[in-house]
């Protein structure tokens, strides 16, 4: 079981030459635990593509097969076919080369869907260097041509009618995956049984309709392996058949196709338009072209162009020294100027609660479990308030902002003037009962010196009026797994968050038509403070650094909180104020945790 | 004084010719139905004094009428170019020397032209055409289109409503600003009305723009699409 996370996993960065003599054993086909097919024995297929290739097949046997592209000479090679419904899918590789070929083929319909896929990919549209690892693919639509019969005018086609759809899928190789498809060009996994963590990542995808119950879908794990899983799905029966190429953690080829038996989770709600009938993916509605769109020539897209987030690539690594030196030239805490009143929250701050007033002229103490800080603090007025270690003379006077997150219970937070790292404290504090959760969070990991550390507190308040309990304390909690909720921050920028395991969160972008787009995912964590009241935290680990701990208040539909990141510019304290929708869920916590894992 | 002592031609469908310009209002009128009705005008107003001197005044007015519908096209070609985000095409409709103001901000020659459009503009998906904010539909007489074409028929000047789309991209390195971007969006938009009046040169290879400059008169924080009923 790996037991680094893929987004700290230093994955080899294997070169063309190491990629092709890794893929000599790809001449021997597809590796199957299940019977592979022999339907297409003895048979020969031209597959004509739409602006694509003329693929002559002739199979000579159930795993070996000839085929010769357009005009060129046939070339031999072996394959391996697997049947779901009337779908005949197969694989192979062509010897003596980077790339291969997956076809879907429909024995009803004729309509066939080729991936052609390679590695050793180059630069991609935009001038990145495109890791030789990671596999490419282009998406060809086309027909089986029949003699004497006119081509068929249907396609199968990209479809946003996976969108939210989840699944779980055992392979008949026994690995288990959770595989959801909230976004119409992304999906999040979960290795069920090829990680020892609960922690979901994401990859760009495709969906493509074959019909109403039949969808092919892949994704391929950019940033981290670059491996790709490649599948057919039939809705009806919760069966799979699938294909998976690259190389894992250790370098080792996989190439292989399995069976896999499976069960829908759930499904997350679409806000897409009503007459988006799943033909199209629609994506960058009325927005300007990306850079590397702008760039590209009119006409179709590149081969293999994909829309991948690659943040490991744009982060700038800074060095501790670095980030506390831009702390010092710049550490912004709401306005930037501490005393102001005012909040500028900006984009992530549309829709904040009005500052509270609860903890204004009061005194208390607040102590944290397991030989936690100890602090008193004097909250002055509405945007001031004092503190002092617990046992320590000297009072320190810190800008502060709190909301009312749910009856009496506070959220509040304010950075740590003075501290080196930069560090800031968000507390829930629970006036009804005095129970309080500190998150505490500090500039630099071991990683990078610009991305936060956190780690969440339990304790309780001394304070007049409140008899706080001794043994009863917040806790983390696995109640939100599966769940989706929007995140409108203003009118200009909505995302939504999917709480996909008890340690890791996605978010994902919405496109100006409301459907998902673009997702990325990190670990994050959860804690209960009332029912439906809870803290969620999460730090965009190897991506920007930044951390967001917000109340989400299920009752409400508000999400209110803290934003904590630094970087170049320095480092910032702001404000982050939400509106939620709830989005349904998948029902997924009974396949994660200790005792799913037999622990 | 008759029409042909004239320093320029006038043609107007509501008014017998006065200025030293033609003119022609267009309030969505096909070019035949301004033609017939420029014709109407012209036999309404006093007769040349022969044949060859009408024959003559009618070509003008016909050259008039082209280079004012060459001018309009050019403004069409401009705003569908705008529209359907081809900011290259745009920028190869101004002169070397043009000028355009936008967002109070004044961009020379043809560098300048390029960055307004090319980078400003491209960056925000200004220039897509909306239909007007809820509330603001009622057009204002002064939205009306004009085109006016020079007596030596040489330049012309115009002037157009727009109800388009201006943008800026989302300041920030967050990364739901960054896959936005990866969208092609991450733009904070609004929409604005008003005028935008153009001042066109003849060349070797058509009509140009020399110089654009955008009047708002409205703005709205609008997106369409939404429903609203």
């Amino acid at each position: 079981m790996m037991n680094i996370p893929m987004h700290r996993f230093k994955y080899t960065k294997l070169s063309k030459d190491q990629v092709t003599r890794k893929l000599a054993a790809t001449a021997a086909g597809p590796k199957s635990a299940s019977q592979l097919s022999g339907v297409l024995a003895g048979k020969s297929l031209k597959i004509v593509t739409d602006d694509g290739p003329v693929l002559h097949y002739a199979f000579k046997s159930a795993n070996r097969l000839t085929l010769a592209e357009g005009n060129a000479s046939a070339a031999e090679a072996a394959y391996g076919a697997l049947e779901l419904k009337q779908m005949v899918f197969f694989s192979h590789m062509v010897p003596g080369t980077l790339k291969g070929f997956n076809v879907f083929v429909d024995l009803k319909s004729h309509l066939a869907t080729v991936f052609e896929v390679w590695f050793a990919g180059g630069k991609d549209p935009s001038g990145q260097q495109l890791d030789d690892r990671e596999v490419q693919r282009q998406v060809w639509f086309g027909y089986v041509d029949v003699a004497g019969k006119k081509a068929p005018e249907e396609r199968h086609h990209f479809t946003n009618r996976l969108e939210g759809t989840g699944m779980y899928w055992k392979q008949d190789t026994g690995i288990e995956t959770i595989d959801l498809y909230p976004s119409i060009i992304s999906s999040n996994f979960i290795e069920v049984t090829r990680h020892a963590d609960d922690l979901s990542y994401c990859s760009p995808s495709d969906y493509i309709l074959v019909n109403d119950n039949l969808v092919i879908y892949d994704r391929t794990e950019c940033e981290f392996s670059g491996i790709m899983t490649l599948y057919l799905l039939d809705l009806f029966t919760e069966t799979q058949v699938g294909m998976r190429l690259g190389f894992n953690e250790k370098d080792e080829l996989e190439y292989y196709m399995y069976r896999g038996a499976g069960k829908i989770v759930g499904q997350l709600t679409s806000l897409a338009p009503f007459d988006e009938h799943g033909k199209t993916v629609n994506l960058a509605m009325g927005g300007a072209p990306a850079k590397a769109a702008k760039a590209a020539p009119a006409g179709p897209p590149p081969k293999g162009q994909r829309t991948v987030y690659r943040p490991g690539r744009t982060f700038k690594n800074m060095t501790p020294e670095e980030v506390q030196r831009a702390a010092e030239k710049s550490t912004v805490t709401f306005t930037g100027d501490p005393n102001a009143p005012q909040q500028q929250a900006g984009m992530m701050g549309g829709h904040l609660l009005p500052f509270s007033d609860l903890l204004v002229g009061k005194e208390f103490t607040l102590r944290y479990d397991n030989e936690g800080p100890g602090w008193e603090y004097k909250v002055l007025d509405i945007y001031n308030l004092q503190w002092r270690k617990e046992g320590t003379t000297a009072w320190q006077k810190e800008t502060y902002r709190a909301f009312e997150a749910d009856e009496k219970l506070v959220f509040f937070g304010h950075i740590v003037t003075g501290s080196n790292p930069v560090s800031c404290r968000r507390i829930a504090l629970d006036l009804t009962n005095g129970l309080t959760t500190a998150i505490l969070s500090w500039m630099g990991t071991e990683y990078y010196g610009n991305e936060v550390s956190y780690r969440a507190v339990f304790g309780a308040a001394e304070m007049e009026g409140v008899n706080a309990p001794r043994y009863v304390r917040h806790g983390f909690t696995d109640e939100l797994v599966g769940r989706g909720f929007t995140r409108t921050y203003s009118d200009q920028m909505t995302s939504m968050h999917l709480y996909t395991t008890a340690h890791s969160s996605s978010w994902t972008i919405y496109t100006a038509n409301q459907t998902l787009g673009m997702q990325w995912c990190a670990p994050a964590l959860y804690v209960k403070l009332r029912d439906g009241v809870y803290i969620f935290d999460l730090v965009e680990e190897a991506c920007n650094g930044a951390e967001t701990c917000i109340i989400e208040n299920e009752k409400t539909k508000r999400a209110i909180g803290f934003g904590f990141s630094g970087g170049e510019r320095g480092v910032s304290f702001g404000l982050i104020g939400a509106i939620a929708r709830d989005l349904g869920g998948y029902d997924i916590k009974h396949f994660l945790g200790p005792k799913a894992k037999g622990v | 004084m008759t029409r042909t002592q004239r320093t320029s031609d006038t043609i107007d469908r509501h008014k017998p010719d006065r200025s030293r310009r033609s003119f022609i209002r267009k309030t969505g009128a096909a070019l035949s139905a301004v033609a017939a009705s420029a014709a109407a005008g012209f036999s309404r107003t006093s007769a040349p004094s022969s044949g060859g001197d009408q024959l003559g005044l009618l070509k003008r007015r016909v050259g008039n009428l082209e280079d004012a519908e060459n001018v309009r096209r050019l403004h069409l070609a401009y705003e569908s170019s705008l529209d359907r985000g081809r900011y290259e095409d745009v920028a190869a409709m101004f002169t070397e020397d043009a000028e355009v103001v936008f967002g109070g901000s004044l961009f020379s020659g043809s560098e300048g032209v390029r960055r307004l459009y090319c980078e400003r503009f491209a960056a925000g998906r200004t220039g897509k055409k909306i239909e007007p904010a809820p509330g603001f539909e009622p057009g204002l007489p002064e939205l009306e289109t004009a085109v006016e074409v020079a007596k030596d028929r040489t330049t012309a000047s115009g002037r157009f409503p727009f109800s388009m789309q201006v943008g800026e991209p989302m300041t920030g390195d967050s990364s739901l600003v960054a896959m936005a971007r990866l969208h092609g969006e991450g733009i904070v938009r609004r929409w604005e009305r008003g005028s935008c009046t153009l001042s066109c040169v003849k060349t070797d290879a058509g009509w140009k723009i020399r110089r654009l400059e955008y009047r708002t008169a409205l703005k709205a924080d609008y997106r369409p699409g939404r429903v609203l009923a």
